[in-house]
């Protein structure tokens, strides 16, 4: 035999010597049980994650609920309701009272007229509610405002205060823009 | 019997499964301990290292992706960092072997015919970059394809290791006289 052989040869013996060698049974009980733990953790992050998402979108709920538009209680000045008779050009001005919701940037910002009575003698109205409505466009005619023949059946938005009595006592309408 | 492959049995762990994990360890766990104890010559690190390498596979077995080869290799390539660690950590017990090791000791002991343990010592006084193509190759019967994976370096340098470190063992050994006493052994 040439040395080579003759090393290869030890080696040999020696991996055979070494064949049935394992590593001591605690070794597998140690892994197992942080194996156990591991996936325990991993089962409550797991948890905890759906937890978050879940609260998460609770809130989202809940501040989008905060958030939505609701019927006004006014103060109206009785004086600063219109008279019926009006025919002048009617100011139209943006409602500071209206919120634009935060997370809706693309709804279209309203605009609204002035009130117009819609009883001959309106009886002083310290405190009302507004009930947004969908009229036929032909109730701004009848107030005197301008409306196209061809848009007369359209339907427009509008806001009627009542009064604490439950008297529809003025309008105003209402439209969008961009 | 249907063979379960490492990856599927790896996959299955990952996802929980502690049958699967009990399975690939107990596959696995013998080349993982004899390759840290050849390198070492301790079982104690032995059995440290098999527990480091198993841990890292339940941390991070995410990351072995089979195209870069055999499950196998990537354990012996997390073996092969820990020993390396605890021999650098334990320098002092390399020096302890190296003088242990000594020619003239070896040649006495091998007319008692304690082959074997010689043998071992004489591995274990390799530089450690011997040691391991040493080990991985003669020892744990890793093909030079795997063994350079392992190893991190072209199947080329793993040869030459191989070469040298089997010319150091050779004239540790002082051949002409170990070739009765190996030879009795493995016979």
């Amino acid at each position: 035999m040439n040395p080579e052989q003759d090393v290869l040869a030890a080696l040999r013996a020696l991996a055979d010597a070494d064949r049935a060698k394992e590593a001591a049974p605690h070794v597998e009980v140690k892994l197992r049980r942080a194996l156990h733990g591991k996936e325990r953790e991993r089962r409550l992050k797991r948890i905890a994650v759906w937890a978050m998402a879940a609260a998460a979108v609770l809130v989202a709920i809940l501040s989008t609920y905060e958030r939505r538009p609701r019927q006004e209680k006014a103060h109206v000045d009785p004086k600063a309701v219109a008279p019926l008779s009006v025919s002048q050009p009617v100011p139209v001005i943006a409602n500071p009272e209206r919120r634009i919701p935060r997370v809706r940037r693309t709804v279209p910002r309203e605009i609204v007229t002035d009130f117009f009575p819609l009883v001959d003698v309106a009886p002083p109205v310290e405190r009302g509610e507004l009930v947004r409505v969908s009229v036929p466009a032909t109730a701004m005619q009848a107030v005197g405002l301008p409306v196209r023949e061809d848009r007369l059946s359209d339907r427009v938005q509008a806001d009627v205060l009542v009064s604490e009595e439950g008297l529809a006592t003025a309008i105003r309408f209402v439209k969008y823009s961009q | 019997m249907v063979q379960t492959s490492d990856h599927d049995l790896l996959n299955r762990m990952l996802a929980g499964d502690e049958d699967a994990f009990t399975l690939l360890y107990r596959q696995r766990q013998g080349a993982v301990y004899r390759f840290a104890l050849q390198m070492t010559g301790s079982v104690v690190i032995a059995e440290d290292v098999t527990q480091e390498v198993f841990m890292t596979l339940i941390e991070h077995g995410r990351r072995f992706d089979p195209a870069r080869g055999a499950l196998a290799s990537f354990l012996y390539g997390i073996a092969r960092n820990c020993v390396l660690r605890r021999l650098e950590k334990d320098r002092w017990a390399d020096a302890e072997l190296e003088d242990s090791a000594g020619e003239d000791d070896l040649l006495e002991d091998l007319t008692r015919r304690e082959t074997i343990d010689q043998v071992r010592r004489a591995v274990l006084s390799l530089p450690a970059t011997y040691r391991e193509a040493v080990v991985l190759c003669d020892l744990q019967d890793v093909c030079y394809q795997d063994a350079a994976d392992v190893l991190g370096c072209p199947v080329g340098t793993v040869r030459s290791r191989l070469n040298r470190g089997r010319a150091m063992l050779a004239r540790k050994l002082k051949v002409r006289a170990a070739t009765a006493g190996a030879g009795e052994s493995v016979a």
